[in-house]
């Protein structure tokens, strides 16, 4: 058998890509580790393996935790980590979502191509980064108050509907039609809906972007057409979250958790995993408050694409309807859900159970067939985006027929960080890799400030194609198209 | 007092020292600034606020998250903190201040919220340390 041992934690090679931490000590599952040769070695570097396997400390935790090929160390719970626990008698914990409930991606498509972009970049990319707000401090597109809030918490993209800033399309190729039924309002704090009536169609900073990209590449062509992408198609990526009133509701229920049920959190081997009890009080208010988050970041999401469509309006003289800027789909990356999934781990003893899929930075990815994914898909598989750096390409996955045997229906997220931002500030300077990617890669690049794009430039970004190869090849998530950027503008 | 950013993959992380533990807090809120933006003007007012908790960990985790959610809902960038930490009964207590930056003065980066994850506060020779993570 072979094995590869990092500081200490021994792991064993169950099959191609497949790697496995035997359960040992308080471990309750094993831990899977989904990764080729060099991917492992990225994930061995951090602390990621060891937060994996604190993960498996968790109350009924169920078959294994796993950890996707873009897997990095986070806090607490891995970036990269998938832990589903019996929704009966395990447990919901806020760290193993992450503070931003609900950040995510979604892709919409244009009728544009290329050629009908090309040598209109600067204006578009200054449209973009005007029209949309984004950094610290940049407001949002609604600032309407409370009341707002209220609303969105409860209706999500209904309510967006309500107010005309989305078409009854844009909610059918929306998870869930954009609204968690579980939304409970008045789970959320006070706090958190402050911080939020500000913020509402907001990018805000770090990791998160908002890009036009072409499509360059088909591999699956049915698939492709029943998305509706082909090659040089122009389309825009939208990668946020929640904003601040997502990070204050896991904040305050990391809280509420470890006042209230400290005894389950002495028995884990991190504060940042701390969980409530399935069943308890806490546990169904988090749920409902996540929920509500959930809607908020979809709405979140919703005001910033159609405000993209208004840009682009002007910029062409055309509406958006005749540009078909229609959504493809929008993936959570940070969420927790109710489902049932098939467990146990003899063949013959496997039993249908409800279970708390966590989803740290990771993908829900459910395959053809399944009644969750939306009717326009139902029949070839859920759309799953996931971006590269600003100088790489993004991909468009769809469900794999082997996620729901390996993850729990899920796939990877994105191409993992390699690198601090300390160390990428020092290593990059941002107006240099503004002007490389321009002059070099023909890709637009606006940021709130020059130390943003250091902190993002490719070089700080794992292999995208590495990561989509592992996951395409496990059959976790069938690779369909890949993207590349044209304009890309940051907080 | 002093503090620095330390590395972190995905994160960043503040390692704070103080000769009392007033001033090793307030270092770590600095570095909570200095995480969010790297240049700070000497504008804006100074407002003040308690925080109670249960533990010190809790209040160092308190006080940092009401840093962040003063920043949003004041729209300023609180710097230049003072801090007085106390023991009261079997509570905690720190009285802080900070001088608000206005945003628009700023160009500045959304620090998401405050981590347990590997926070550590201890008693040293020549005073109190701390550590602590940030979500960026």
């Amino acid at each position: 058998m072979t094995t590869r041992e990092f500081d200490g934690i021994r792991l064993e090679r169950v099959r191609e890509h497949v790697w496995e931490i035997p359960r040992e000590g308080d471990m309750r599952v094993p831990a899977r580790v989904l990764a080729s040769e060099s991917l492992l070695e990225r994930i061995g570097d951090d602390k990621t393996l060891q937060q994996l396997k604190n993960a498996t400390h968790l109350p009924g935790m169920t078959d294994h935790a796993v950890c996707m090929p873009d897997g990095h160390q986070g806090y607490g719970f891995p970036v990269g980590g998938v832990g589903a626990t019996d929704a009966e008698h395990g447990c919901i914990s806020p760290g193993a979502v992450g503070y931003d409930i609900n950040c995510g991606v979604r892709m919409m498509k244009t009728r544009l191509t290329y050629d009908d972009v090309r040598g209109r970049e600067e204006e578009l990319v200054e449209s973009l980064f005007a029209n949309v707000p984004s950094g610290l401090g940049g407001g949002g597109i609604v600032e309407n108050g409370i009341d707002t809030v209220e609303a969105v918490l409860s209706r999500g993209v209904d309510w967006a509907l309500e107010e005309g800033w989305a078409v009854p399309d844009d909610l059918e190729h929306c998870e869930d039609e954009g609204r968690r039924p579980d939304a409970d309002p008045s789970a959320v704090s006070q706090k958190a809906k402050d911080r939020g009536k500000n913020q509402l169609g907001s990018l805000g900073s770090g990791n998160h972007f908002l890009e036009v990209q072409r499509v360059t590449d088909v591999y699956r062509d049915d698939v492709a057409d029943a998305y509706g992408l082909e090659p040089e198609q122009i389309v825009v990526l939208i990668h946020c979250g929640s904003r601040g009133l997502g990070h204050q509701t896991c904040t305050d229920y990391l809280r509420k958790i470890e006042k209230r049920h400290g005894d389950l959190l002495s028995r884990l081997p991190d504060k940042e995993l701390a969980a409530a009890p399935a069943g308890s009080e806490l546990a169904e208010e988090y749920y409902g408050a996540m929920c509500a988050c959930i809607n908020f970041a979809w709405v979140n999401r919703q005001l910033i694409m159609h405000r993209v469509r208004q840009v682009f309006e002007r910029i062409f003289d055309r509406s958006w309807e005749s540009m078909e800027m229609h959504l493809l789909y929008d993936v959570a990356h940070n969420i927790a859900k109710k489902e049932v999934h098939e467990v146990g781990g003899d063949p013959q003893d496997r039993e249908e159970r409800e279970l708390y899929v966590h989803r740290k930075g990771a993908t829900r990815a459910f395959p053809a067939g399944h009644p969750e994914v939306p009717a326009a898909y139902r029949d070839v598989g859920q759309p799953i985006i996931i971006p590269g750096s600003m100088g790489a390409g993004s991909y468009v996955l769809r469900g794999g027929a082997a996620s729901m045997d390996l993850t729990f229906g899920s796939t990877a997220h994105g191409a993992g960080r390699l690198m601090s931002r300390t160390q990428a500030k020092q290593e990059f300077w941002g107006e240099t890799v503004q002007d490389e990617l321009r002059d070099q890669q023909h890709v637009y690049v606006k940021a709130q400030s020059g130390a943003t794009v250091a902190e993002e430039a490719p070089g700080v970004y794992k292999d995208v194609d590495e990561v989509v190869r592992v996951s395409d090849e496990l059959g976790i998530g069938d690779k369909v198209a890949r993207t590349y950027p044209v304009c890309n503008i940051k907080g | 007092m002093s503090y620095e950013l330390r590395p972190h993959t995905a994160d960043v992380a503040v390692a704070a020292t103080g000769e009392r533990l007033d001033e090793t807090f307030a270092a770590v809120a600095d570095g909570l600034a200095a995480a969010t933006c790297d240049e700070i003007p000497r504008t804006g007012g100074r407002f003040s606020f308690t925080v109670r908790a249960e533990g010190l960990e809790a209040l160092l985790f308190d006080y940092l998250d009401r840093l962040i959610y003063e920043r949003d809902v004041r729209g300023v960038l609180p710097v230049a903190n003072e801090a007085s930490v106390r023991e009261d009964g079997d509570e905690w207590v720190i009285e802080a201040s900070a001088r608000g930056v206005p945003f628009s003065e700023i160009v500045a980066r959304d620090v998401k919220a405050v981590t347990y994850s590997e926070m550590r506060i201890e008693r040293t020779e020549e005073g109190w340390k701390a550590y602590v993570v940030l979500d960026v």
